[in-house]
């Protein structure tokens, strides 16, 4: 294991775009998470996440979570990037040549994922702690704690979202068809999404709507993506502006969706390992 | 002698036949040249030989053993078609990356750069380096974990002169360090330099697998000249140990059917009152006998 971090220790580390692009990515994520102390001008009205209770425990975690997460984007680019360039510099085949085995390339490429996964999450969680004992209105000691399995569910977001592009980036090879792949399968997911709530609310009276959709399970709900996004909800629900408009903020346990998660990673992790051992390189 | 490679009807099957039934045994300490125009299969071969391509049939044995295992690979140092390294790293860099995969020590890397002349270099991005550089950046590469045998495709594509030189030198002393190389080439004179055995392909077909002296069975022929040609022909002919007497360029071609020495004839000759202003015995280039094998099969 220690032999195949140090080998993308040394084929990431040393390439310039990579170092560059990794240090913008921390410093934007550290910055975002400052965001609720700076005054933003939304449809002219003053906004400041902060006194919209952004830093109290424990939403803090959501919405820190929530927030970071739309950065993944930016990670993923990397991640894309130093997996197909493997390819288009025909180094996966010289590695072969020179000894590497499959199942030990696909490792030291979930070891890179982890890696990234990890400090993010650790980056998130230690602010967001900070950030919550410094501004947050209740410190009490058994709220501070109580939805810090948020933190985890930003792992896991992070993790299986790695995967899938990574996944992509195997079996595309070319990191222009990822991101055409990437938003088709995006595309497709919305449309499947739109075809089941379509198909259900038809033949419902309206007053029954609001029941069924709140009762019934959907099956696009475990798609790849939508469970991802499902791990953390959006948190706008809990603003002290959405509390005096009425809006009352309920959230379960995705257990579904982190039992989908996951098996969407392992799919992906041997997807990309049977296209690796099937393709003649 | 020792077999460290043993391939029992490869064959590999793309949209067509690439490889068809191939067999051929590799020993210790020899050069062996994979011959064969371009599109003869020589790559895939290869491929297939160190894992990179999943062959449709058949079976080979590296140092006695099934298959090709990563443990396997690593006693085997291999160039295939052109130099492939991580563009944005320096050599020093890229044969650490290789260094790491073959769990080999790191002063190793200056020993092999030092090899191929490339010390000097070591600091400076692959992608900055001549065609000529990267084949020996290449070479140092394969070079790296002490390999029992050396695997190169076409080592001397696109080069100059000069690079070729170089490249063959370094084969040279590699393989009288009693390393086994197996090299492809569709450049026959490069084969015949260095090796001793040869492997002709043709559409995915061995013709042949041996020596390169028993490649031909024939046993050479005289040049000659001299001043009368057309007596030298009749008295050649009257000799009955030439298979055949011809005039090409304004010298005689003597087919040899008997052995004889250049000595020997020239003597007989001289006894028959010829003198001779040319006479050299020589032996069908590799060329000529690749050609004559490729012919033979189309028939």
């Amino acid at each position: 294991m220690i032999r195949l971090l140090k080998l993308e220790y040394l084929k990431n580390l040393n390439y310039k775009p990579f170092k560059v692009f990794t240090g913008l990515y921390f410093l934007v994520l550290i910055a975002l998470l400052f965001v609720g102390l700076v005054d933003f001008d939304l449809f002219g009205q003053k906004v400041n996440l902060k006194e919209q209770g952004m830093y109290n425990f424990p939403g803090v975690w959501n919405f820190t979570t929530y927030i970071v997460g739309l950065l993944k984007i930016f990670l993923g680019c990397i991640i894309v990037f130093s997996i197909c360039q493997e390819f288009s510099n025909r180094m996966f085949k010289q590695n072969l040549i020179d000894g590497l085995s499959r199942e030990e390339f696909i490792f030291s490429k979930i070891l890179t994922i982890l890696v990234f996964t990890v400090i993010s999450t650790a980056v998130v969680f230690t602010l967001a702690f900070f950030l919550g004992k410094n501004y947050s209105e209740t410190q009490e000691s058994d709220l501070i704690f109580k939805e810090i399995y948020f933190i985890f569910n930003y792992f896991l977001k992070l993790f299986s979202f790695f995967s899938f592009l990574m996944f992509l980036s195997i079996l595309f090879r070319k990191s222009i068809f990822v991101f055409l792949g990437f938003f088709m399968f995006w595309f497709a997911e919305k449309i499947l999404i739109g075809i089941e709530t379509f198909s259900i609310q038809h033949n419902v009276t309206e007053l029954e709507k609001a029941k069924v959709l709140n009762a019934k399970t959907f099956y696009t709900d475990y798609l790849p993506l939508e469970s991802m996004s499902n791990l953390i909800p959006n948190p706008l629900i809990r603003t002290n502006m959405a509390k005096l408009l009425g809006m009352q903020f309920k959230f379960e346990y995705p257990t579904g969706s982190v039992v989908a998660c996951l098996i969407w990673s392992a799919i992906f992790i041997t997807g990309s390992y049977y296209i690796l051992k099937r393709k003649d390189w | 002698m020792e077999k460290i490679l043993e391939v029992k009807n490869l064959t590999k099957k793309f949209k067509q036949i690439a490889v068809n039934n191939i067999s051929f045994d590799v020993e210790k300490g020899n050069v062996y040249g994979l011959l064969g125009p371009n599109g003869s299969g020589k790559s895939t071969t290869f491929g297939m030989l160190l894992s990179t391509i999943n062959p449709t049939s058949g079976s080979w044995k590296w140092f006695g053993k099934e298959g090709t295992d990563t443990d396997t690979l690593k006693r085997i140092g291999a160039i295939i078609e052109q130099p492939n390294f991580y563009p944005y790293l320096s050599a020093e860099k890229n044969l650490q990356i290789v260094a790491t995969i073959k769990g080999v020590q790191y002063p190793r890397i200056d020993q092999v750069l030092e090899t191929v002349n490339l010390l000097g270099r070591k600091k400076d991005a692959f992608s900055s380096y001549s065609l000529g550089m990267k084949q020996r950046l290449a070479i140092a590469s394969a070079l790296l974990a002490n390999p029992e045998v050396l695997i190169l495709d076409e080592p001397t594509n696109g080069l100059d002169p000069e690079g070729i030189i170089q490249i063959r030198d370094i084969i040279n002393s590699i393989a009288k360090s009693g390393t086994t190389i197996i090299v492809a080439s569709h450049l026959l004179d490069e084969i015949e330099k260095i090796c001793s055995h040869v492997i002709v392909l043709k559409h995915g077909t061995a013709i042949y697998s041996g020596s390169v002296d028993a490649m031909s069975n024939t046993k050479g022929f005289f040049e000659l000249k001299s001043d009368d040609l057309n007596n030298l022909i009749s008295v050649l002919n009257d000799m009955n140990i030439f298979t055949s007497v011809k005039e090409k360029d304004q010298l005689v071609i003597a087919q040899i059917s008997q052995d004889i020495s250049a000595s020997e004839l020239n003597k007989k000759l001289f006894d028959e009152g010829i003198f001779l202003s040319h006479l050299m015995k020589k032996k069908e280039s590799l060329e000529t006998q690749f050609l004559e094998l490729v012919k033979q099969s189309n028939s």
